[in-house]
């Protein structure tokens, strides 16, 4: 008897063998998954946290604006405006050529270059194309619409100078990355520059911002305002000086200093040649340099006075004495010393006003070496003074033990030592300040807080007395009836002396006969000195005017520069002098009948 | 029963609504500080550059020649004419009489 059919479906205990199947693999899958989890989140849970904030969130730099440079009266020497430069992200380009010639256009340059920039870096995720570039360029790259996966800008702060080269080498620059370099721009670099702050961007999948953090923002630290004592109009004159010396000498180079010999303020720092640097790329190398500080030779007559000072101070000499100046002529060991002119006894005075090196050379045997050196050393040369640029030449005094019998007839006319022009107007300064010596500054203060940045160092060196008699009785007349007569004039009455330093024949190391630096100083009001000036012209072209000496090439340009700045700062004139020079020059006595 | 069910769930709408409309006016403030923190950038930035364009045009190279026009105290006046001199007064008045 055959077996019935069966029905075909499953049997209950079939139908919980396989649902329990399916639960296992359910559950195998789920704590599969399970395990992953907690396997990526124990071993790669930072990493992937990581790659999320980093898709989330962008940390910016929010640039720190650099500090302006101000002078005293507030007119802007250096500024910084906001620019944008363009940068390109190689890594996502597909088409490079195309973005190449795109670029190009819209910033007028060479789309061969820019793709071969953009070939050999293909890896990198950044890469500047233009730097500092014009609105109109940026409003040209914007118009190209392109991805900001592989294009975008980035603020930058372009350093302006709006007085042009005014003060150029004073001022310095910043290069293009915001590195201070010469001037103030270098010595207070730190100060200027202040310091970036940043904060984070919330970004969405297409990396469009879409909230700026509060919480995590850090504030940029601007560079502070830096206030010099320079003066830019009295700064105008002192260019301006420079300008008609230059066209008028062809010197290789000359500088100006116009100094306030009370508070040691420099009211003006000029060198020639110069450079604009709104357009640094164009400047000439020798333009840089910073003659005032940074250019050294022998002094010559400009280091007399203080000789005299000194000797006067230590006793050694009387202002009453007189020296023989032997006809121009005197055998000083084996050294034949000469003067300009045949002189014969010349008092104290007398010697400064003719500026006999004869007389000197005696006053220095008098003296001896010690007492030279202590000279040099006490009126600041032989050091740097301590203003505040960098590159400053600290001079050249050698140490005693070098000096030589020679030296007791050289030094005392300014050879044999080394000054650079703003330790010469320097050490005049404390002859115009009652003997003492002041820090030449540069820098006020900054302009968020009172006080001095620099500190001032004030030593006195000899008697106010002294300093006194020296001004009033020798550099005067210097003005008046010695060498410096063509630096005279109206209103005021003034001190100044000349200098005409021999240089070195680099071919022959000798004293050149034709290569020369000649200096002016003077300073005004001869009783309470206002203002000093300074000019100094290495290498006057002789052959074109015939001239050479300081009072001459100098002394015209630096006493029309003193009138100028006590005009500006508003020193009264002497009335008695303004009414002799309203006088015509044929005036006789028939003219007060 | 069911009014304290729908009471409790309008409750809870009432207080999410409540909760959205803030959110976005949260989010609509914060998108006027940008602007305005953006605005305040650009004109900042306007600022500097003008205060360039002033500082070049009112600098004293450019300007020092009309400062040096204006008369200053201690000039020196221009000399004398002969006519203006003491001597040729009295002459002229001498004649006139």
């Amino acid at each position: 008897m055959p077996k019935p059919p069966s029905s075909g479906g499953p049997t209950p205990s079939n139908f919980f063998q396989r649902d329990r199947l399916v639960a296992a693999l359910m559950l195998i899958v789920f704590l599969s998954l399970a395990g992953r989890l907690i396997q990526l989140d124990i071993t790669s849970g930072d990493d992937f946290e990581r790659l999320a904030t980093r898709q989330r969130i962008v940390r910016e730099v929010v640039p720190a604006r650099p500090g302006d440079i101000v002078d005293r009266q507030g007119r802007v020497f250096a500024t910084s405006v906001c620019v944008r430069s363009v940068y390109v992200v190689p890594r996502q380009i597909r088409d490079g050529w195309q973005l190449a010639s795109q670029l190009a256009q819209a910033l007028g340059l060479d789309a061969d270059r820019i793709f071969e920039t953009i070939a050999s870096h293909p890896g990198r995720h950044f890469l500047w194309i233009k730097r500092r570039i014009t609105d109109d360029e940026a409003e040209r790259v914007r118009a190209l619409k392109l991805s900001a996966d592989i294009c975008g800008f980035r603020d930058e702060f372009r350093r302006r100078y709006p007085q042009g080269a005014l003060a150029a080498q004073v001022i310095g620059l910043r290069d293009i990355d915001g590195r201070g370099q010469g001037g103030i721009e270098q010595s207070f670099d730190e100060m200027l520059r202040g310091r970036d702050g940043s904060r984070e961007l919330l970004q969405d999948a297409r990396r469009r911002v879409i909230e700026v953090r509060d919480d995590t923002e850090a504030p940029p630290r601007h560079g502070k305002t830096i206030v010099l004592t320079l003066d830019a109009v009295i700064q105008v004159y002192a260019e301006r000086a420079l300008d008609g010396v230059v066209a008028r000498w062809k010197p290789q180079s000359a500088c100006a200093i116009v100094l306030d010999p009370k508070s040691g303020d420099i009211l003006a720092l000029a060198s020639r040649p110069t450079f604009d640097p709104n357009h640094a790329e164009s400047a000439r190398a020798e333009s840089w340099k910073n003659r005032p500080i940074a250019d050294m030779y022998e002094p010559g007559s400009t280091f007399k006075p203080f000789v005299v000072a000194w000797g006067m101070a230590s006793g050694c000499i009387h202002p009453d004495e007189v020296f023989d100046c032997e006809n121009g002529e005197y055998l000083m060991g084996r050294r034949l010393l000469h003067d300009h002119h045949r002189y014969g006894r010349l008092s104290v005075a007398d010697i400064l006003i003719k500026s006999s090196n004869i007389g000197m050379a005696k006053i220095g045997q008098r003296m001896g070496n010690g007492r030279l050196y202590q000279a040099a050393l006490a009126f600041g040369f032989g050091g740097p003074t301590g203003v505040e640029l960098p590159g400053e030449l600290p001079g050249r005094v050698r140490p005693l033990k070098q000096w030589t019998t020679y030296s007791t007839g050289s030094v005392p006319m300014g050879q044999e030592i080394a000054a650079t022009p703003l330790q010469i107007i320097a050490a005049y300064g404390a002859l115009a300040n009652g003997g003492t010596l002041m820090t030449p500054r540069l820098v006020v203060r900054e302009a968020s807080e009172s006080g001095s940045i620099g500190a001032t160092i004030v030593s006195p060196v000899v008697d106010s007395r002294i300093a006194d008699w020296v001004r009033k009785n020798a550099l005067a007349a210097v003005v008046t009836r010695g060498t410096g007569k063509k630096a005279a004039i109206s209103g005021y009455e003034i001190f100044g002396k000349t200098g005409t330093a021999q240089k070195l024949d680099p071919q022959t190391g000798q004293y050149s006969r034709n290569l020369h630096v000649s200096s002016f100083v003077c300073g005004g009001p001869v009783d309470h000195p206002r203002v000093l000036v300074m000019i100094s012209v290495d290498e006057p072209s002789v052959s074109l005017n015939g001239e050479h000496f300081g009072g001459s090439v100098a002394a015209p340009a630096a006493g029309e520069l003193l009138r100028r700045a006590l005009v500006r700062l508003k020193v009264p004139a002497d009335e008695s002098l303004l009414r002799s020079a309203l006088l015509p020059d044929d005036f006789t006595e028939e003219f007060l009948e | 029963m069911f009014f304290r069910f729908s009471s409790a769930l309008v409750l809870v709408v009432l207080v999410s609504l409540a909760g959205t409309a803030l959110e976005k006016r949260n989010l609509e403030l914060k998108r006027i500080v940008s602007r305005q923190q953006y605005r305040l950038e650009i004109l900042l930035e306007r600022h500097g550059a003008n205060r360039v364009l002033a500082q070049q045009l009112g600098a004293p190279s450019r300007l020092i020649d009309e400062l040096d026009a204006e008369p200053a105290t201690a000039e020196k006046p221009a000399t004398l004419q002969k006519a203006d001199r003491p001597a040729a007064k009295k002459r002229a008045a001498g004649r006139a009489r």
